[in-house]
């Protein structure tokens, strides 16, 4: 499920405007100010990790080339916001702005499917079973948590193992159960407790993966 | 630009290319007050996404399902599909809020925004690139990228997060909400009047009547207007209406 904040994270901002107030302009002001400090921070955020994964995310994108280039697809899942990233990472393959288009598609994008798996098998199983359905040994599985505790992506990277796919985890937090796991080939881990910040450097990520993906495909075609 | 032609430096880690929302915070918080009084005031958000669109989805599901235990679930909803100005023209009610992230000049968006204040909705653009043109919409939260890259990487997911963390601390400041909130736009019943015999306004054709008359929406509300000088419109039509006439077509 979505993963959820107390709500003592935000309590301490915007000390200085008093609830009852009539003249929005000191909170307009405020506002600005922290959207500002908000950015900043999740440019920190983004720069320090990105730096961090420089040659893991390397090493994936080729090996994400080595499996498209041999016929395998990409499957990605994730729920609530997560899922939309999910499906922002799978368009950016299939339909990039320039470049390679390449199989890849979101498991959560398909409303008979998952309430179909959700009403008869269970909430947990969304995905896993979809993979059982559709994943072969030189395929793709990438899933997004932003704790890493989300049960059904847990899952579905297990069947994912099982069947021979490259794991490809995108986790906040401590990493949670998907650091644990022991079924992820690569766990992505945003060392940062703010679901949106984490969720924002794993589009960025995503974004640094398909980037590199699209330059080895390039360099391939070069010589 | 090619992402890979310069020298391994790629946009995601050119970090000269990812910088905060800057001038455009002010933007975001006027627009986060705007869209907090329409919020107290019953309205529902629409958010629409034509050629992104998992970024609609992302949008509403903040607002519907907040991230931070004890905010209120606010009424937003993601429109996808084909039909897009029909679908919100049927389910938009006036006093509601359209939130389109999508790039300037996109077709599917440009109609919509449009439309929005002849439907009575408030309207927030959010996007990258070039810029949509002045008064495009009621609020326009942009990021200005040459590369017109932000629509990946996070950026424009940054910004609509901070829409929604913004909308909530307006949302905990009961007194700067019933001020502006549902103040009815400006009627206009007679057939003279200053400001409608001076210029052209924008209308949408409801339906057509006899002897060359249409009804049509207005952001003053419906309106009876002769069609002599544009012959026929049919349903959906944009029309420009002066002095009870209109005086032609207008694309989109």
């Amino acid at each position: 499920m979505a993963d959820q904040m107390s709500p003592e994270m935000t309590d301490f901002l915007y000390p200085c405007v008093a609830p009852q107030a009539r003249d929005p302009r000191a909170l307009l002001i405020e506002l600005a100010a922290s959207a500002d400090a908000k950015a900043a921070q999740s440019f920190e955020i983004g720069c320090t990790t990105i730096n961090r994964l420089e040659a893991e995310i390397s090493g994936i994108a080729t090996e994400m080339v080595r499996r498209f280039t041999a016929g395998g697809r990409l499957f990605s899942f994730g729920n609530g916001g997560s899922a939309t990233d999910a499906a922002a990472f799978a368009a950016l393959l299939r339909n990039p702005p320039q470049g390679h288009a390449l199989a890849a598609r979101s498991l959560a994008s398909d409303e008979a499917t998952i309430t179909a798996l959700g009403n008869d098998v269970g909430f947990e199983l969304i995905f896993s079973r979809q993979l059982i359905a559709y994943g072969r040994p030189g395929d793709m599985a990438v899933g997004f948590s932003t704790s890493g505790n989300s049960e059904n992506v847990v899952r579905a990277f297990r069947e994912a193992r099982r069947r021979g796919m490259l794991t490809l985890g995108m986790a906040g937090h401590g990493g949670g159960q998907m650091a644990a796991c022991g079924d992820i080939d690569h766990c992505l881990v945003v060392d940062c407790d703010s679901v949106h910040r984490i969720q924002e450097t794993q589009d960025w990520i995503g974004f640094a993966i398909w980037e590199k993906v699209q330059a080895v495909i390039a360099a391939q075609v070069e010589t | 630009m090619d992402p890979t032609d310069d020298q391994g430096a790629t946009w995601a880690t050119d970090t000269t290319q990812r910088r905060g929302p800057g001038p455009m915070a002010e933007d975001l918080a006027i627009a986060s007050l705007d869209l907090a009084r329409s919020f107290a005031s019953g309205a529902t958000m629409w958010c629409v996404a034509p050629s992104w669109a998992p970024h609609a989805q992302h949008v509403a599901v903040e607002f519907v399902h907040p991230v931070i235990v004890g905010k209120p679930a606010l009424a937003a909803v993601a429109i996808g599909g084909g039909d897009l100005v029909g679908t919100v023209r049927a389910v938009a009610q006036p006093g509601d809020v359209l939130v389109a992230v999508a790039p300037a000049g996109e077709a599917a968006t440009c109609a919509l925004m449009r439309r929005a204040p002849l439907w009575g909705l408030k309207s927030i653009w959010i996007g990258s690139g070039c810029r949509p043109p002045a008064g495009s919409a009621d609020h326009v939260l942009w990021i200005d990228d040459e590369l017109n890259r932000s629509a990946y990487g996070g950026r424009i997911v940054l910004v609509y997060h901070l829409l929604w963390e913004l909308t909530h601390v307006c949302l905990e400041h009961r007194g700067l909400l019933d001020q502006g909130a549902g103040t009815p736009r400006e009627q206009c019943d007679g057939e003279v009047c200053i400001t409608c015999s001076d210029e052209g306004r924008l209308a949408e054709v409801v339906d057509t009547g006899p002897l060359l008359r249409a009804r049509v929406r207005t952001a003053g509300g419906l309106e009876s207007i002769d069609t002599t000088l544009i012959g026929t419109p049919r349903p959906g039509d944009l029309v420009l209406v002066h002095a009870g006439s209109a005086l032609t077509r207008v694309d989109g």
